[in-house]
């Protein structure tokens, strides 16, 4: 029995077209397979990709946003546009001597402090100010932390600077300024010595330095009989506005 | 881990007829034979197993086709009584005395058929188609010994001795 049961399963065998249709179908599957993987692990790259697109453009946009800007006046007017990081992201110059100045400077990326003191120990400041100008530094930020910081560490480094003077404000007001073409510090001084000289225009008061726009506002002040208020320097700081060194 | 052309048609033509077989015990037409027999070769090419010897290579073969095609039948509500006629692409081929045979053995339970295949014809012995299905070595000597007598029943006579 056994022999004959063998021989007849012997007789069942894998007919020629079941095998090469199995090899067909076998060799288009594993082609499949070896194609869809490289297909598959591109298109898994894409999310991965968009992810780190938007790590990128968060970090572009926390690094490049100015959070704090200072500007800094005498005659040369220059902007300084300051990070939350505390690094300066831009440096503008608001008149031709702001922008011949910053040609001499490399401050961008450096921290504001020692970018701020490279302004002041720069050959062409360090000449104004032994020439008894005038220096006005204003602090503009949105939240109150750090530009409150930025302005106390400014305050203090001003303080060994004569005629030099610190203020702080709100950003609000920066941007009409800015749409004017000035900076932030002129832009203080513009609007009080208009509101005592309807008749000045913006070009003027642009190639002024802070120490003709503070001698013209204090001779206005002279001829006021009107009695209001105007302080030594011409104009009031902002609300937080302080003094530096006299 | 993909296999090579070679390796599958190597595979094909070696085990080929072995699948076809169990194919036959278990299944009741054409198509789902074609259907398992290209499952279980997709397996292999698509499997990472390395194989220890070819009797191991054999073993796998066997036990991945059985039970392709339990799961086929699983999934479906299938006759039991099957006609050669139906499983096999050219039933006039085979030799009327072989086709008795052959028809008997399909005849036999399910359980039944697998053993008398590996024992008969594959020639494995009792505890070596225990270790392949997943049976204890005596279930497959008791499962022997009653086909064996119930083939001898069907085909009659001590011919079948």
């Amino acid at each position: 029995m056994n022999k004959k049961i063998k021989t007849a399963f012997g007789q069942i065998q894998a007919e020629e077209q079941l095998k090469n249709k199995t090899k067909d179908f076998v060799f288009n599957k594993v082609n499949d397979y070896n194609s869809k993987p490289q297909k598959t692990r591109g298109w898994r790259l894409v999310p991965i990709a968009i992810w780190m697109l938007f790590v990128f453009m968060g970090g572009y946009w926390l690094y490049f946003t100015p959070t704090v800007a200072i500007s800094i006046d005498v005659n040369p007017s220059i902007e300084l546009g300051v990070n939350r990081f505390d690094r300066v992201i831009s440096v503008t110059g608001y008149n031709e001597g702001g922008q011949e100045l910053i040609k001499s400077l490399d401050i961008e990326h450096m921290n504001y402090n020692d970018a701020v003191n490279q302004v002041l120990n720069s050959q062409d400041i360090t000449n104004l100010m032994s020439n008894n100008e005038i220096m006005t530094i204003w602090v503009i930020g949105e939240d109150g932390k750090q530009s409150t910081r930025i302005f106390s560490n400014l305050e203090s480094c001003t303080a060994k600077t004569e005629n030099a003077y610190c203020y702080h404000a709100q950003k609000k007001e920066v941007e009409e300024a800015h749409d004017l073409g000035l900076s932030y510090g002129k832009y203080k001084a513009y609007s009080k010595i208009k509101s005592l000289d309807p008749d000045i225009t913006l070009e003027e008061v642009r190639e002024m330095t802070m120490k003709e726009i503070n001698d013209l506002i204090n001779s206005f002040s002279q001829k006021n009989t009107n009695g209001i208020n105007v302080n030594e320097h011409g104009y009031q700081g902002g609300e937080h506005g302080h003094r530096g060194h006299e | 881990m993909m296999r090579s052309e070679q390796e599958v048609n190597r595979v094909i033509e070696l085990y080929g007829d072995t699948v076809r077989r169990i194919c036959m015990i278990y299944l009741k037409n054409y198509a789902d034979t074609e259907d398992i027999f290209q499952n279980v070769f997709l397996k292999y090419a698509t499997s990472s197993i390395i194989f220890e010897n070819d009797e191991h290579e054999k073993a796998w073969f066997i036990r991945v086709t059985i039970n392709k095609c339990k799961d086929l039948l699983k999934s479906f509500f299938r006759s039991r009584t099957v006609s050669l006629d139906d499983i096999v692409e050219k039933p006039e081929m085979i030799l009327s005395d072989y086709r008795e045979i052959l028809e008997a053995v399909l005849s036999l339970p399910q359980k039944y058929r697998n053993v008398v295949y590996l024992h008969y014809y594959e020639g494995y012995t009792a505890p070596q188609i225990g270790h392949i299905l997943g049976k204890n070595a005596n279930t497959v000597y008791t499962l022997l010994t009653r086909s064996k007598k119930m083939l001898r029943e069907k085909l009659g006579g001590d011919e079948y001795e």
